[in-house]
């Protein structure tokens, strides 16, 4: 229903309005849902790609982030949902009348066929001639730096290098969308960083837009000019990378872009008390119909202290007892253990001493190497808990 | 990738007392199993000498009877492997009710013995038969000649094609397919520059068992000939000499058989190297 509205008012706006959405988008996915059997792989997923941005769709396996890819590609068909590329509707064609570019994760480069004639494909099917062919391959052979592998076949070239043939292939027959499907997970380390940063120049210069999927936050950061995130075939959360990485709207988008914390509070008359147990353990009367809310802070937004000082206008998590702490190189991972029913950000009222007790809530704090030198910590160290910076996400529990 | 696997290949223990008996054992068993009976067929076809050996191969009924097998194996072979290519991907691609079945029967004639699918065809396509009684209206008769030949060929050597295109489509990356979908290529297109290259080993491994197997054919060839000069192969001219008693006749073409065949299983064997990776 929600669906149908959506569509119809999308179609109504490009008939009649065409509007400027219509125009400064590439790509337009409206309530896009996909069902395999009885189980639903897509649930009205709607997105847009503007002009020479790149989104990536970030989720971990069997969110459905490669179906989406599918369908945009159209090597699916969708159960619902439109798919406008350049306001065309283009859901009902075939993946060959879309003249989109798909990286696929293995390359699938065609392995009788050399490199140069692999470029060359599209352009051969689309039936233009030698001449033209061979120029527009050489160019595209020099772009990816490999014209003196032009004769090779895929199999006697690096993985780094397949990708390369598979990013020229794809933009020899000037699609209007690239399409990247976890097309960096089979390269090592090293390789992946240099043609990802390749890549985004390439893109860059090309203005041509570009969808990644990947499960890789590391990737997602530094390709998406927006970030999707994708959990159980709905949309969590879509913005840049910042705006999700700063502003997660759910728990989801928190924990799977970046580490978080999530600490279940109870809430009650505009104070939290921060619950280890239960909110129906709460002892006082003025406590009628505490609220449960959860606070979501990143590792790198709690500062320790010494147990003693505690500053008083900052939003506390009392005190917690140091666990265990790793050096990991520029950074220190400490994990402390919170010491219960502290309440939340008002440490000298007086219900707080009487609730000091260890609970089973740790959580993960990031120090830097200074603030480490500064205050050394051991396990067992009794700390004071503080957050620069936190989340509080309602009615989300 | 076939040095590497020989060169981890076990070699026992060294000093192993047992081992020149195991070798022993194999080469000996063999000799009058395989190795005497091949190698008289050539002692006996150069009995009298190389003049007498090429007189015999070149009597007239000699050539046109080889002529015959390499005309008739030839044609069987390439329907077998034009078949085998279309029937493999229609079972790679598509899922359907009573596909296993359905593979079964297409495997089932390498599995019947040999005269009974002459006499099967014979049913069939001879005067009484359901196709046979339809062509009596015609001048036209299919039963005793070349194409009854073919047709015993085709009828023998039916899954041998197929059985090794089948599971080389079914190692064959699916998104072969759909990239070259992507990039514009209609199905049509997709099979031809991209699947079938693919294939390039398993078709022509395919094409030579079938043509192997078909140019020995002889219980249903007998069948479905005849016992005429017009439609007598290699291996009905061998039967026919000896019972006539010609030897060296018989052994002659024998031996040529033989070296086909020795031709046939070797390009076998290096395609198997070569094209298939």
């Amino acid at each position: 229903m929600m669906a149908q509205a959506m569509l119809n008012q999308v179609y109504e706006t490009e008939i009649y309005a065409e509007p400027a959405a219509l125009k400064n988008n590439a790509l337009i996915v409206n309530g896009l849902s996909k069902q395999f059997g009885s189980e639903r792989v897509l649930d009205d997923i709607s997105f847009s790609i503007a002009e020479g941005e790149s989104l990536v769709l970030l989720g971990p396996s069997g969110s459905g982030k490669s179906t989406t890819l599918r369908l945009i590609a159209g090597l699916e068909t969708p159960d619902g949902g439109d798919i406008f590329l350049h306001g065309r509707h283009i859901e009902h064609l075939r993946a060959r009348e879309r003249n989109i570019g798909v990286i696929f994760q293995n390359y699938a480069l065609f392995p009788r066929m050399t490199v140069a004639d692999n470029i060359a494909f599209g352009l051969k099917i689309r039936g233009v001639k030698r001449k033209t062919r061979d120029a527009k391959v050489e160019e595209l052979l020099a772009m990816i730096g490999m014209t003196e592998h032009r004769d090779k076949y895929p199999s006697q070239i690096s993985g780094g290098q397949q990708q390369r043939v598979a990013i020229a292939r794809a933009l020899a027959y000037k699609p209007e969308l690239l399409l990247f499907d976890e097309s960096f997970s089979a390269l090592d380390p090293q390789t992946r960083t240099g043609l990802r940063r390749e890549i985004r120049l390439l893109l860059q210069k090309l203005k041509i837009p570009a969808m990644f999927i990947t499960h890789d936050q590391e990737e997602a950061m530094e390709l998406g000019d927006q970030i999707a995130i994708l959990n159980k075939g709905r949309l969590e959360q879509i913005g840049t990378p910042r705006e999700v990485y700063d502003n997660p709207q759910t728990e989801f988008a928190a924990t799977f872009l970046g580490a978080a914390n999530v600490v279940e509070v109870c809430r009650n008359d505009g104070v939290e008390l921060l619950d280890c147990r239960q909110c129906e353990a709460l002892p006082t009367n003025d406590w009628q119909s505490p609220e449960r809310v959860k606070i979501i802070f990143r590792p790198e937004d709690v500062v320790l202290s010494a147990a003693t000082s505690l500053p008083e206008a900052e939003k506390h998590l009392g005190h917690g007892i140091v666990v265990d702490v790793n050096f990991t190189g520029a950074l220190e991972v400490v994990r402390v253990k919170l010491l219960s029913l502290n309440q939340f950000g008002y440490l000298n009222s007086a219900n707080c001493q009487n609730f000091d007790q260890p609970c089973d809530l740790i959580i993960k704090v990031l120090r830097t190497k200074w603030d480490a030198q500064r205050m050394p910590l051991n396990p067992k160290d009794k700390v004071g808990v503080w957050l620069r910076d936190h989340k509080m996400l309602e009615n989300k529990l | 990738m076939n040095v590497t696997a020989h060169n981890r290949t076990y070699s026992g223990r060294p000093n192993d007392p047992v081992r020149p008996f195991g070798i022993g054992f194999v080469v000996l068993a063999m000799m009058p199993l395989v190795i005497l009976p091949l190698a008289s067929i050539f002692y006996y076809g150069f009995n009298k000498g190389p003049i007498h050996f090429w007189e015999a191969v070149k009597a007239p009924a000699a050539i046109y009877s080889l002529q015959l097998s390499l005309m008739t194996s030839s044609v069987a072979t390439v329907c077998n492997v034009v078949f085998g290519i279309i029937a493999a991907y229609v079972m790679y691609k598509y899922r359907f009710k009573g596909s296993s079945a359905l593979m079964i029967v297409i495997s089932l004639p390498t599995a019947i013995p040999t005269a009974v699918a002459g006499v099967a065809l014979l049913l069939v396509w001879g005067r009484s038969g359901l196709f046979g009684s339809l062509l009596e209206y015609t001048d036209y008769q299919v039963m005793f000649t070349t194409a009854a030949i073919i047709l015993a060929n085709i009828f023998v050597t039916f899954p041998l094609a197929f059985g090794v295109i089948k599971p080389a489509l079914d190692n064959l990356d699916p998104s072969f397919e759909s990239a070259a979908e992507t990039m514009g290529a209609t199905r049509w297109q997709t099979f031809l520059y991209v699947v079938l290259p693919s294939l390039r080993g398993a078709i022509i491994t395919g094409a030579l068992l079938t043509f192997a197997r078909c140019i020995g054919e002889f219980g249903s060839t007998i069948m479905v000939s005849g016992n005429k000069a017009k439609t007598m192969t290699a291996p009905l001219y061998i039967y026919a000499k000896f019972n006539e008693a010609e030897v060296e006749a018989a052994t002659a073409i024998a031996a040529v058989l033989a070296v086909i065949s020795f031709i046939v299983f070797s390009l076998i064997l290096f395609t198997r190297n070569r094209l298939e990776k």
